[in-house]
C-alpha cells in the first residue's frame, strides 16, 4: 500500500496523468509483479475504508476535499476488485469468477465517472485514469460474456444428457449482456467528455477521441456498428467547440480515423473512407505493424473502388500485408485472370468475410474483367478498326476463367511465389462450385455479351454492342478503357 | 475431503507467498493480450510520437500513398502470350 500511495501522491504532485492512470490498472507493472498482491494483503475488508482514508489524507496531499473523498471511494472499490481478480487467479476457480470481476470493476468505473462529474471533479490531466478504467471494463466484460457462454454451453450439454428439451436451455441470457452493459457505461463517459463546458485547457473534451475509440471498439465487437454513427454525428455536431485534431495525441487520432474510415467503408462511402484511412495510415507509428495491416485491409479495397486501379505491390507501403493477403488477388486482377480471381476469393473467403471486405472485393471482378479485355485489345486488337467480335472476347473470358485462371497462372506463379516466400500452390484449393456459378469456362457468348454491356454501363469500357453483327464497336476517339491510358 | 483440501491449497499459497503468484499473474495477462490480438485495432504503446516516427512522415497530401504502378511488368507477358494464342484460335476459324 505504501508503494501505491507513494506513487499516487507523487503523480498528483507532478500532475502526471499517465502514471496515475497506469496505477489504477488491474494488472501489476512488469517490474513489480507482486505489487497488487501486497496491496491487497495489506488490509482487510473491515479496515480498508479507514486504511485508504488515512493514505489519501496524508499530509502530502493538496487535493480538495471533494476529490479526496472521490479517490478514497475509488481506491476502496479498487481494493475489492483486486481481491476478486486475485481470487480468480488463485486457481480456485468458481464458475462465475469473470462475472464477479466484471461487476467489481464496474463499481470502480462508476466511481471514477462520478469523480469527474460536477464542477470540482478531477482535472483533465488525470484523464488517463478514465482510460484505464474504461479499457479494463471492456476487457472484463468480454471475459464475463465468454464465461457465460461457456457455462450456457456446458449447461446445455448437461441438460441434454439429463433428457431435457432444447426449450429449457435456449432461454438464456443475452449473449453479450455484460459487453452491452459496458457499452452503456462507456457511453456515459462519452457524454461526460463531449458535454464538458469548461475552458478548453481544463476540458474533458481532450478525452473525447480516446473515449470514442473505446466505444467504437465495443460497438464493433457487438456488431452494432450503426451505433457508432450516432457518436460520429454527435462529434461532428460539436466540431466547432473542439480543439483542432492536430493538438491531440497521435494514438487517439490514428485510431479514431481508422474507425471512421471503416465505418464509411462499410457504408460504401469510399471517398470518405479513403480520406480517413489514408490519414490514419500516414500518421500511424511505423512500428505498429498489426495496426498498419488493419488499416491497409480496408484501404486496399477502398482504393480499388475509388481509383479503379491497383495499389502497387512494389512500394514500401504495407508490403507485408499486400503480399500475404492480397498479393495473388491483386495480381489476378492485374492480369485479368478470372479463374484465379475466383480462386483467391474463395481461398481467403473466411478472412475476407470476417473483415467485412468480401463483398467489396467481389465487386472488383469487374476490374478483373476489364483488365482481361484490355489485354485482349492490346495483344490482338486492330488499332485501325476499333471493333471486336463478341466471339473473340467470349473465348478469352472462357479461357481466362478456366485455363488462364489455373494453368496459365501457374506458369507465372512460381517465380513470384519464391520471391515472396509464401503461398504454397498446393495449399490452394480449386473452388469450382460457387465460383463456377459466377464466371466459368462454360459461359456462352450471350452471357459474355451481357458482362460487356455491364462494363459499358459502368463506364469501364467505351463503345456499344451491335447485336445484329455480333460485334462490339469501340471508342474511336480517346481511351477505350477510361483511365487506363488504352 | 481431499477435494476441499486441494481447493483451499492454492488460495492460501497465492496470498501468502510471492513466487507462485507471478505465474498466476501472467495467466491473467494472457487473456487480456489475447483479446487485443484478435482482429482489433491495438492500443499504441505510447500516446504520441514525433513526425519522424510516422509511417509517412510529413503532413502534406501532395505525395499519394501509392506511387508506382503495376503496368506492364514482364511477368504478365506469359499470360498475354497465352491469351493471344487463344484469340488467334478463334480468329483462325472465322466462319
Amino acid at each position: 500500500m505504501d508503494t501505491i500511495f507513494h506513487i499516487f501522491h507523487h503523480a498528483q504532485y507532478t500532475r502526471d496523468g499517465t502514471v496515475l492512470g497506469n496505477l489504477l490498472s488491474p494488472i501489476p507493472p512488469k517490474g513489480d509483479p507482486s505489487l497488487l498482491q501486497r496491496f491487497y494483503k495489506d488490509s482487510n475488508v473491515f479496515d480498508i475504508q479507514s486504511d485508504i482514508t488515512q493514505y489519501i489524507k496524508s499530509p502530502q496531499t493538496t487535493l480538495p476535499k471533494d476529490q479526496r473523498n472521490a479517490w478514497i471511494d475509488i481506491y476502496v472499490t479498487y481494493w475489492k476488485a483486486i481481491g476478486e481478480i486475485l481470487r480468480a487467479e488463485s486457481g480456485n476457480h468458481r464458475n462465475d469468477w469473470a462475472i464477479k470481476v466484471y461487476e467489481s470493476w464496474k463499481e470502480v468505473m462508476n466511481l471514477v465517472i462520478r469523480g469527474y462529474s460536477g464542477s470540482s471533479g478531477f482535472q483533465s490531466w488525470t484523464l488517463p485514469v478514465l482510460y484505464t478504467a474504461g479499457k479494463y471494463l471492456r476487457v472484463f466484460a468480454i471475459k464475463a460474456d465468454e464465461e457465460q457462454a461457456a457455462k450456457v454451453g456446458a449447461g446445455a450439454v448437461k441438460m441434454e444428457t439429463d433428457g431435457l428439451g432444447d426449450d429449457v436451455t435456449s432461454g438464456g441470457l443475452e449473449k453479450n449482456e455484460r459487453l452491452e452493459d459496458a457499452a452503456r457505461v462507456i457511453n456515459r463517459v462519452f457524454t461526460l467528455c463531449i458535454s464538458d463546458r469548461a475552458p478548453m485547457e481544463e476540458s474533458r473534451k481532450w478525452g473525447l477521441y480516446h473515449t470514442t475509440n473505446l466505444l467504437f471498439k465495443t460497438y464493433f465487437k457487438l456488431n452494432s456498428i450503426s451505433l457508432s454513427k450516432n457518436c460520429l454525428r454527435a462529434i461532428q455536431a460539436s466540431a466547432t467547440d473542439m480543439p483542432p485534431m492536430s493538438h491531440f495525441p497521435k494514438a487517439h487520432i490514428v485510431t479514431f480515423k481508422y474507425y471512421v474510415g471503416v465505418i464509411h467503408f462499410l457504408d460504401e462511402e469510399y471517398h470518405k473512407a479513403e480520406e480517413n484511412l489514408t490519414a490514419a495510415y500516414r500518421m500511424c507509428h511505423r512500428d505498429a505493424q498489426s495496426n498498419k495491416n488493419l488499416i491497409l485491409t480496408y484501404l486496399v479495397p477502398t482504393y480499388l473502388h475509388t481509383t479503379l486501379r491497383l495499389p502497387p505491390t512494389t512500394t514500401s507501403f504495407g508490403q507485408e500485408l499486400i503480399t500475404t493477403l492480397f498479393s495473388n488477388f491483386l495480381r489476378a486482377i492485374h492480369l485479368g485472370a478470372l479463374g484465379r480471381f475466383n480462386l483467391e476469393l474463395e481461398t481467403h473467403a473466411h478472412v475476407f468475410v470476417k473483415r467485412r471486405i468480401y463483398l467489396s472485393l467481389e465487386r472488383a471482378r469487374e476490374l478483373c474483367l476489364r483488365n482481361l479485355l484490355k489485354r485482349c485489345w492490346i495483344v490482338a486488337g486492330d488499332k485501325e478498326k476499333p471493333r471486336v467480335r463478341v466471339k473473340e472476347w467470349a473465348a478469352a473470358v472462357r479461357w481466362s476463367a478456366k485455363a488462364g485462371g489455373e494453368g496459365g497462372f501457374n506458369d507465372l506463379q512460381p517465380r513470384r511465389v519464391v520471391d515472396e516466400g509464401h503461398v504454397d500452390m498446393e495449399d490452394v484449393v480449386v473452388a469450382d462450385g460457387e465460383a463456377g456459378e459466377r464466371l466459368n469456362g462454360e459461359m456462352d457468348d450471350d452471357e459474355v455479351e451481357c458482362l460487356v454491356s455491364g462494363l459499358i454501363y459502368k463506364g469501364l469500357l467505351k463503345g456499344y454492342i451491335s447485336r445484329d453483327h455480333g460485334i462490339i464497336v469501340l471508342n474511336r476517339k480517346g481511351e477505350i478503357f477510361p483511365g487506363t491510358g488504352v | 475431503m481431499s477435494a476441499s483440501a486441494d481447493g483451499s491449497g492454492p488460495t492460501t499459497k497465492a496470498i501468502t507467498s510471492d513466487p507462485p503468484s507471478s505465474t498466476t499473474l501472467k495467466d491473467e495477462q494472457k487473456p487480456a493480450a489475447a483479446l487485443e490480438e484478435d482482429d482489433e485495432f491495438e492500443d499504441f504503446p505510447v500516446e504520441d510520437w514525433p513526425a519522424e516516427e510516422q509511417e509517412v512522415p510529413g503532413e502534406g497530401g501532395s505525395t499519394h500513398l501509392w506511387e508506382e504502378s503495376w503496368d506492364d511488368d514482364d511477368t504478365s507477358e506469359d499470360f498475354s502470350k497465352q491469351l493471344k494464342a487463344e484469340l488467334d484460335k478463334v480468329k483462325a476459324n472465322k466462319s
